[in-house]
């Protein structure tokens, strides 16, 4: 019986091979027409950590903050990353320790995206299966360079500085993860083919994080290219109010109030503040405006205004 | 025995103080903030919403809809009676198209076929993002 199925499975994992081969390559060929990249770039510069046994994980991570102007070894990295039990770092721990040392951590997917990336400056950290989709071995690589009509991309990856990857490999490898990539980016750095919602959970990430600092110069970035976008301005408030700066929160939520004034939530925020800073007055005015704008959040309005009206005049 | 008891006094006493200082404090200074989560999380459905509602409305969609049989009223009304988590699903899987954009730019087939492809896939049964078609399990 197990004999009898072992042709059956080669079959179909050959198959599935085939078919995300094909889909790889083909997409290969429109990136070396479409002509907007150029067809081959390196980022020489970028340093290289060689891993220990199953660190892959903190030594990419270190690779590419330290690119991003911030210089930690892989060894510093460890216990924020590494997960002993599973000999490896999961992706979200990767995540939330980029947050942690200040800097964005962007989603990035896509061979034609990470390409742009690496062009733009980015090298690209990516999870690769370098096993079977039934076997799996997960790698982490960064993505520091390609060869369009070479077909082939460069890594930082494992014990080798300059890893040169064929692109049919390097495309099925990366597809069972899903095409999963993250950039680490300075607060004041957009990605080159930034989505605005993408950018902003990655700035919230940041606050998040507590990085309330780090978290305001994101949301301004965004606002370099979304100007007057609402989940910056508030994003900026909140954060100045984390940070207990009062004013600097008022005037971040009073210039929200201007550009958005149909927007309850920002008069919301902006009578609390008023309101912390013993203008009750003024904070009431602010939070009855905001409840008659109602909204979604209307419920919010409301017990801002109670908690108002009760408090010390 | 006793000991125990009364280092428990002790601790017990600790913790109840701690947990006082914990919440108290938070609770009445955040309670009024509106988050920059909750935020991003209107402002992406409300576009989410008003992308679609948009794509629909567009003449060439309208005519695609037609051609295909499909019944352009219905299809309003059934957007608008989506929930938001669904409207966000729709949209991001219209957002991963190759020809991308704000759901706007979009090429009229291929969003039409993704957009007829969920309604189809749910009538299999196999995902859940137009609750108001009948499952042929349910039958």
């Amino acid at each position: 019986m197990a004999i009898r199925r072992i042709p059956l499975l080669l079959c179909g994992g050959l198959l599935l091979i085939c078919l995300t081969g094909c889909a790889g390559l083909k997409k290969w060929e429109m990136l070396q027409k479409a002509g907007e990249l150029p067809a081959r770039f390196e980022l020489k510069t970028v340093p290289f950590f060689p891993q220990k046994a199953y660190q892959c994980g903190p030594a990419s991570l270190a690779t590419a903050l330290d690119w991003s102007g911030l210089p930690v070894s892989p060894e510093e990295l460890t216990d924020e990353v590494f997960t002993p039990v599973r000999k490896g770092s999961l992706q979200t721990a990767l995540i939330s320790a980029a947050r942690r040392h200040g800097r964005i951590a962007y989603i990035s997917t896509g061979m034609d995206v990470i390409f742009s990336e690496v062009a733009a400056g980015h090298p690209v950290i990516i999870l690769q299966n370098l096993g079977l989709s039934w076997y799996p071995v997960w790698h982490y690589s960064v993505v520091v360079g390609y060869d369009l009509p070479k077909k082939f991309v460069i890594l930082r990856s494992g014990s080798t500085a300059r890893k040169i990857m064929p692109s049919r490999v390097f495309a099925k490898t990366w597809a069972r993860s899903n095409y999963w990539g993250i950039l680490i980016l300075r607060p004041d750095q957009l990605p080159a083919m930034a989505k605005k919602n993408l950018f902003l959970e990655a700035v919230l990430g940041l606050e998040k994080a507590r990085q309330f600092r780090a978290a305001i110069h994101g949301y301004k970035t965004a606002m370099t290219r979304w100007p007057q976008n609402l989940t910056s301005l508030m994003g900026i408030g909140n954060c100045h109010y984390a940070l207990g700066e009062l004013k600097d929160a008022e005037s971040a939520f009073r210039e929200t109030v201007r550009l958005h004034p149909k927007e309850g939530s920002a008069l919301n925020n902006l009578a609390q503040i008023l309101f912390e800073q013993g203008r009750k007055q003024e904070a009431l005015e602010a939070v009855k405006k905001a409840v008659s704008l109602g909204g979604p959040l209307s419920a919010v309005y409301e017990k801002t205004l109670e908690e108002i009206q009760a408090g010390a005049p | 025995m006793h000991r125990i008891r009364c280092s428990a006094r002790y601790v017990s006493f600790f913790m109840t103080l701690t947990m006082i200082f914990m919440t108290i404090p938070l609770q009445t200074v955040c309670a009024a903030m509106v988050g920059t989560e909750t935020v991003l999380t209107i402002t992406q459905t409300q576009n989410a919403r008003e992308n679609l509602i948009r794509f629909l409305e567009r003449k060439d969609v309208e005519a695609a809809m037609t051609a295909q049989g499909v019944n352009w009223f219905e299809a309003k009304a059934r957007v608008g009676s989506l929930s938001d988590a669904e409207v966000m699903r729709i949209a991001e899987k219209m957002d991963q198209l190759p020809a991308g954009g704000d759901g706007l730019g979009i090429l009229v087939g291929t969003a039409l076929i993704v957009f007829l492809v969920l309604l189809f896939t749910d009538i299999a049964g196999y995902t859940d993002v137009f609750p108001f078609v009948k499952h042929q399990k349910q039958k």
